[in-house]
């Protein structure tokens, strides 16, 4: 029986191939988080022609945890991600996903009508409409012309 | 003439769009353990049950979701902070996986997929014969 092989003599490369694939793709993990480290939840905003529109992503939020308000021009989102009861910290194997309290503030500006805001939540997806407001009509000033 | 053969041939359809170049993210997962075997869960918002796709094949088990934020025709964005694409990740399942049991949920945008324990094998004692 042939005691030195050279087919066997690589294993130790693959090994060696496979723990930098490992490193590779954790190196890639820490770029996903950064994609978190910015304001949570991230935004984006829209305009159309009668109104603005925001979309949040914040997926894993129970409507119930979810909360909106408005008070003077701003627009408060509060939530929380929670783990289901009973969960312990030490059985988790990968934990990559964002956890806890949020809260964040959107200046509005004034040209929207914050009387007739409306949201809906799908999907993970939070949708804030804020009609803009009726846009000041011209009006013609009378001059009254001295004599 | 054409007018008859336009009539009997399947009128062709139009192409459709030249695919948009979509950007495709790694969703953040969790795994954790629970007794009855592995819970995975993955955030994809934007993503519906009809968008969602779950496949195991051999020992690999690929998600692949397709956020489709109902965003209105016409809408101008004035201010970006996430990007809408397709999320795709694939996981190499161990043979302690029951693979014909694996079952998934869908809820507010997170996809969470159960991977039961295959019971293990019993040690089995071989009898061995002679002639």
């Amino acid at each position: 029986m042939a005691v030195f092989r050279w087919g066997h003599s690589w294993d130790a490369f693959h090994d060696l191939e496979r723990e930098v694939d490992r490193l590779l793709q954790s190196v890639n993990m820490t770029f996903q988080g950064l994609r978190f480290s910015r304001q949570y939840p991230p935004v984006n905003l829209y305009e159309l022609p009668d109104e603005y529109l925001i979309m949040a992503e914040v997926p894993g939020v129970r409507p119930e945890d979810l909360e909106l308000t408005i008070a003077s021009g701003v627009l408060g989102m509060k939530g929380r991600c929670v783990e289901p009861e009973g969960t312990s910290e030490e059985r988790f194997r990968r934990q990559e996903r964002p956890r806890g309290v949020w809260q964040r503030s959107i200046s509005i500006p004034d040209r929207v009508n914050v009387d007739n805001l409306s949201a809906e939540f799908t999907n993970g997806m939070l949708k804030i409409h804020l009609p803009k407001a009726e846009a000041a009509v011209a009006r013609q000033i009378p001059v009254a012309f001295g004599s | 003439m054409s007018h008859e053969i336009a009539r009997t041939t399947p009128v062709p359809q139009p192409a459709p769009p030249p695919p948009v170049e979509r950007m495709v993210f790694t969703p953040p997962i969790d795994i954790y353990e629970t007794d009855e075997g592995l819970l995975l869960r993955a955030d994809l918002p934007g993503v519906s049950l009809d968008t969602l796709e779950l496949q195991v094949q051999d020992n690999k088990l690929t998600l692949f979701g397709r956020m489709q934020p109902s965003i209105p025709e016409g809408a101008k964005l004035l201010h970006q902070e996430f990007e809408t694409g397709d999320f795709l990740r694939s996981f190499i399942l161990s043979d302690e996986v029951a693979h014909e049991r694996i079952s998934a949920k869908l809820n507010h945008g997170v996809l969470e997929v159960l991977l039961p324990k295959a019971p293990k094998a019993e040690p089995r004692r071989i009898q061995v014969r002679t002639n």
